[in-house]
Parts: C-alpha cells; sequence; structure tokens
C-alpha cells in the first residue's frame, strides 16, 4: 500500500503539473479538493483519466469521483480494490 | 453618428433545411437533427449529435456554382454565405464591405486527417477565412472572431461596432464549426455529453448535445429609415472566475444582460433566447442571472434541443431563428425541456407560446468565462 | 508636445523564459504550470506589464468592467490542439485529456488574465493573418464603443509549438484610440520588436 500511495502522489504531481510539490509535502489523509491542495473540476477529470490510464478503472459517473478522490488514502484504497492493472 | 445597424439578409443551413425559412418551419414543426452515435471514429461513448450530411452540403454547393478545393468547413461558411449574400444583393468584392468568420475550431479535423490538396495551413483559422475574402474577391484582410461559444454573437458585435465606425458600409458575419472527433472527444472528456437528446433546464437534465450548421448575417449600415431588423447593442462580460465552468452566480451572464437591457424597451421584449445547453452548471447559472437581472418573468426560449450546440453558428443561428419568431409572434417551444430544474423559476416552455413585442435578447456563455448578449428590435 | 508612446512588454524567448520570469518577477500563482504554452506567454507579459505600469491590483471582494482585454494572434491554440490531439489519434492509447482540452480555445488567455485581475469587461480573441497594426488599431479603437471599457489591455499572442511563442501586451487608454493613424503607428513600433 505504501508503494502504491508513493507512486499515486508522484503520478498526481506530474498529470496535474503541480510543480512545486513533492509527494512528501501530500498528506495521505488531507482532503484532495477545496483546501488540501485545492483541486479542481478539471482537476477531478484528469484523475478519472489516470485512473483509465494507470490502473484500467473506468469511472462514468463524475459524482462518484468526489468520493473516491476525497484524500491520496482513500483514493489508493478504492484503486487496491478495484485495479485492473 | 449614430447610424443603425440593419439586418438585410440571412441564412441557416443545417440538418434542419438551407434556408432559414426551412429551419424555422422545421423547428416551429418540432423537427430536430439529433440522432445518437454509438460511436465514431476512436470515440467508444455514446453521444448524441445533429450532423450535416456531407453529400448534402457537396450537392448545395453544386447547386450555387462554388467550386473549388475546399475543405467541409470552408464549403459550410461558403454555401450558407452565398446565399445571404446573393439575398442582400451587395458587391462582396467592394473594400465597405467587411467579412468576418466565427468559429471555435475551424478546420481543426485536418491534424488528425489531412486532406489531399488542402495546405497544412488551413488549420489557421485566419487562412481558413482568407479562402471566403477570396472566393469574393474582397480586398479586406479576413478577421476570425475565436471566443468560444458566444463567438457568434461577438462577431455581431464586432460587425455592428465596425459599420458604425463609418468605415464599412455591409458586414458579412458568418459562423459555423464541424462537429469533428477533435471537439465530440473533447466534451465526453469532461462528461459534458448527454447520451439522449438534450433536456435545456429540465430537472432531469444530463449534458448537452453537439451539432453542426453554418449561418449567415448581412448587416447594413444605414442613416434612412426603413422596415427591418434592427441589431441595438451589444454585450460581452467575463466572469472571472474559472477558465471552463460558469460564475456560479452568473456574474458575466448578468453584467452583459443588465447592459443590453440599458437600451431595451422592457414592453416590447418577445422574449430572451438563451444559450440552454442542459448541463447542470450552465441553465442553473443561466437562471440565476436572468433573475438578478429581473427577467425571471420574461419568457424564455432555447434552440439547442433541435440543432444541439452549434458553437461558431450558435449565437448566428439562433438570432436568426428569434428574429423569425418575433415576426410570427411565437416563442419557440424548448425541446427537451418538461420539468423546471433550476433554482429560479424560468419561463421556459416544452410547447410553443404567443407573443408580442418586436424585441428580443440572445445571450450566450462559454468557456473562457466568456459570456455575450445582444438587443435586435424590429422597427416597422 | 510630443506624445507620450504606449508603453509595452515583448517576450519571444522559449519556454525556459516564461518559467524564468514566472519564478523571479510573479511567484504566487501556481496555476501558470497548468497552462500551455499560448497562455502562459499572454499571462507573463501581461503581468510584467501591469508591474511595468505600477497598477494597483483590485482586492479580494473586487471586480471591475471598466477593463477590457483584447488579443490577436494567427496561430491561436494551435499548439494545444496538436497535444490535445495526440491523446485522441491512436486507438490503442486513447485517453482525451480534459486538462489539454480545455487549451483549445485562444480566448481561454483572455480568461486566465480575467481571473487573476478580477477583470469582468470584455474579453475577446481576434485571429488574423499576421500582426497587422492597422487591422489591430481599428479593432481596438471598435471596442471602446462599449461605453463601459475605458482602457483596453491588448496584445498579440501566438505559439506554433511548446517552446516557441510571441507575445506582446501593451495598455491601450480611451484617448490612445481616438486616432487610429497613431495608434497603429505605435502598435507597429511593438511589432517590429515582436520579430527581433
Amino acid at each position: 500500500m505504501e508503494e502504491l500511495i508513493l507512486k499515486l502522489k508522484q503520478e498526481i504531481i506530474e498529470v496535474l503539473n503541480l510543480e512545486d510539490i513533492k509527494p512528501e509535502d501530500i498528506d495521505n489523509d488531507a482532503p484532495l479538493f477545496g483546501e488540501g491542495l485545492g483541486l479542481d473540476s478539471i482537476d477531478a477529470l484528469e484523475l478519472i483519466v489516470l485512473m483509465e490510464k494507470n490502473y484500467g478503472i473506468k469511472l462514468q459517473d463524475p459524482a462518484k469521483g468526489k468520493e473516491i478522490f476525497k484524500s491520496i488514502s482513500v483514493m489508493a484504497d478504492y484503486i487496491q480494490k478495484n485495479r485492473t492493472r | 453618428m449614430a447610424r443603425v445597424i440593419r439586418c438585410i439578409a440571412d441564412n441557416v443551413v443545417s440538418p434542419l433545411g438551407t434556408t432559414s425559412r426551412a429551419n424555422y418551419d422545421s423547428v416551429r414543426a418540432g423537427k430536430s437533427g439529433l440522432a445518437r452515435y454509438e460511436s465514431m471514429g476512436n470515440i467508444t461513448t455514446p453521444f448524441v449529435l445533429s450532423r450535416v450530411d456531407r453529400g448534402m452540403i457537396d450537392g448545395l454547393c453544386a447547386e450555387l456554382g462554388i467550386q473549388g478545393n475546399y475543405t467541409f468547413f470552408e464549403k459550410f461558411l461558403l454555401c450558407s454565405s452565398v446565399q445571404a449574400v446573393r439575398e442582400a444583393g451587395i458587391d462582396a468584392s467592394s473594400e465597405r464591405v467587411l467579412f468576418i468568420v466565427s468559429t471555435t475550431k475551424g478546420n481543426v479535423s485536418l491534424l488528425g486527417q489531412p486532406e489531399e490538396g488542402i495546405a497544412d495551413e488551413r488549420v489557421l483559422l485566419a487562412k481558413a477565412a482568407a479562402q471566403v475574402t477570396r472566393y469574393y474577391g474582397n480586398p479586406n484582410k479576413p478577421i476570425v472572431v475565436c471566443n468560444a461559444c458566444i463567438s457568434g454573437v461577438c462577431a455581431q458585435i464586432e460587425a455592428m461596432r465596425a459599420l458604425r465606425s463609418g468605415r464599412y458600409d455591409y458586414a458579412v458575419v458568418i459562423g459555423a464549426d464541424e462537429q469533428s472527433p477533435f471537439i465530440i472527444s473533447g466534451f465526453l472528456s469532461f462528461k459534458a455529453i448527454s447520451d439522449e437528446p438534450c433536456r435545456p433546464f429540465d430537472k432531469d437534465r444530463r449534458g448537452l448535445n453537439l451539432g453542426e450548421c453554418a449561418a449567415t448575417v448581412v448587416l447594413e449600415a444605414s442613416d434612412q429609415k426603413k422596415s427591418g431588423w434592427e441589431l441595438v447593442c451589444g454585450a460581452i462580460r467575463n466572469d472571472a472566475n474559472h477558465i471552463s465552468g460558469p460564475s456560479r452566480t452568473g456574474e458575466g451572464s448578468y453584467l452583459a444582460l443588465m447592459e443590453v437591457l440599458k437600451e431595451c424597451r422592457r414592453s416590447e421584449l418577445a422574449f430572451v433566447n438563451v444559450h440552454g445547453t442542459a448541463t447542470a452548471y450552465n441553465d442553473e447559472m443561466e437562471s440565476i442571472a436572468l433573475y438578478r437581472a429581473g427577467l425571471i418573468d420574461v419568457p424564455v426560449t432555447g434552440l439547442k434541443g433541435y440543432y444541439g450546440h452549434t458553437m461558431g453558428a450558435a449565437g448566428i443561428m439562433e438570432s436568426i431563428l428569434s428574429m423569425y419568431a418575433v415576426r410570427d409572434n411565437t416563442v419557440l417551444a424548448t425541446r427537451g425541456y418538461s420539468e423546471q430544474g433550476t433554482t429560479y423559476p424560468v419561463s421556459v416552455s416544452s410547447g410553443t407560446r404567443e407573443c408580442k413585442g418586436s424585441e428580443f435578447i440572445k445571450l450566450l456563455s462559454g468557456f473562457g468565462g466568456s459570456n455575450a448578449a445582444l438587443l435586435y428590435r424590429f422597427a416597422e | 508636445m510630443e506624445r507620450k508612446g504606449l508603453d509595452f512588454v515583448v517576450l519571444n524567448q522559449g519556454n525556459a523564459q516564461l518559467t524564468e520570469l514566472y519564478r523571479s518577477q510573479i511567484g504566487d500563482w501556481p496555476k501558470f504550470f497548468k497552462m500551455d504554452t499560448l497562455s502562459k506567454a499572454g499571462f507573463v507579459a501581461s503581468e510584467l506589464l501591469l508591474k511595468k505600469l505600477g497598477e494597483r491590483r483590485c482586492g479580494s471582494e473586487e471586480f471591475i468592467q471598466s477593463r477590457a482585454i483584447v488579443l490577436f494572434g494567427s496561430t491561436a491554440s494551435l499548439c494545444a490542439d496538436r497535444n490535445y490531439q495526440e491523446t485522441i489519434q491512436n486507438k490503442d492509447n486513447y485517453y482525451p485529456s480534459p486538462a489539454l482540452f480545455v487549451y483549445t480555445l485562444p480566448n481561454i488567455v483572455t480568461g486566465e488574465i480575467a481571473i487573476r485581475n478580477h477583470w469582468r469587461g470584455e474579453s475577446s480573441f481576434y485571429v488574423l493573418e499576421a500582426p497587422d497594426a492597422a487591422q489591430m488599431a481599428f479593432h481596438l479603437a471598435c471596442a471602446f464603443q462599449d461605453s463601459v471599457t475605458e482602457s483596453i489591455l491588448a496584445g498579440w499572442v501566438d505559439s506554433r509549438n511548446n517552446d516557441d511563442f510571441q507575445v506582446f501586451m501593451t495598455l491601450i487608454r480611451k484617448e490612445d484610440a481616438a486616432d487610429t493613424d497613431w495608434l497603429a503607428g505605435q502598435l507597429q513600433l511593438i511589432i517590429n520588436d515582436l520579430n527581433k
């Protein structure tokens, strides 16, 4: 799980162009949207692409995304359970 | 020198007809060009699209005597504008005539599929527009309004200003967009597209549909009193909030509306033709803007349920159909609407309604936080 | 008495220049790193111009309508278009990117600037074949027909590929546009610098 969490953080930093942020700056349980990393609606859509591209998980409903992308921990947990890659 | 800016000719080419009149009659009869596609090219997610038959466009071009090596997008611009220019009876080769093109993506399909005999540079919007000015022998440099989905309204506003300056006597404003996999896939990636015919303002709306259309208005600057449609004023305002989502409080739309309302005679306002894309956010935002502008009781009509979102053509086509509707004392049904689904209850209907009045407002919003409104008035 | 010329900023030295300028002169807008080259170029040039002019910035709840943004260009979003096209070209690697798609409209540059500065006035983008000073001067003068517009952030912004761009930004006051010949002359001086 540790490995997945680190990998996920690196992927998110790259895909969302979070230039000045390092994995150690991202708290596992901090909210990704709103405060925390302050991601927005386009970032949420990119995370949906990331889920499919890197882990083979298809999310049709962006509303479901909001729950899954609550925090790195929640996201990693979901990926662990549902990944097909 | 407040010259009157008058629309002296118009044309719409779409799956619902090749003239404005044919389009209006089709819409009045409740017809739509929308169809569901299960896939297209690399796209495997279903979507709804109103697509123009390529053979029909080629046939129309042949009928109109338009010959040459043109892309579909360029043929689209030509077959609509040629009809309008002929109806206007103007000398399009005159330097006193300004051509303005409105489009979001022009020949972008060339990126995915280059065409034989078409130079790569045609993917540049002004180069595509130059095909049009060259066709007419017009000496003025091409100009393309590329302001996202509000382009069609912006192009009319810019034409109005150019004519008011006194440098030109006529403006030919042409809007069109081709719905290539580029655009379709993009909106699908935004999860913004519905897989069923769209439902503007409806509580169960699930997203937008896309559509293809080419539309033209020919505007003249005149010091004479004549009967006809006058473009009174227009305004463009930015939300200054987000590059893709509309402002939750409808800032830009509200400001644009307030600006055109300065010249609007409320008792003469027949209806507001809205953007009404049927996304959760857009329609909600428009209802708020209309409420804030004091227009919540004014009839509202949306055409996306007949045509889908026609991007660069929308502002022009939707203005033209509004002109025909006002003259027909009709508020066109908002096809796809059934039950109120916005915070403020806009006066939208699934059926046609009668209206009185000689003015209408056209409202649009687009990516980049852009919003625009214009006011047309019919003078007897 | 000689009339004061327009203040302006010209940039055309590649992506590294934009990043370096952002870090050294701006630094407080992390969204910069999400932008495509066209938006980065427009954003940085506008920031440097506003700094040069020493303008007061709007407060957090303050928004103004009197400042319009009118930009011109010939490539429009072609560079971003190509980037996005890559994500949909190949059936076996088909992953359309919303973050790339959003930049496939040149007016997004005006949106980024409007958001940064709290400007709720007009925002427009016109595509021309080339930076023609007379053509630009005419349309900028037209923009002042909106009675609310008192000044315009005007500019040219082009990007042919991710590392190549040309941008100039200038501020036009209403009185600057009263004589379009003079304005065209001023714009031509700036355009001459654009190609150096």
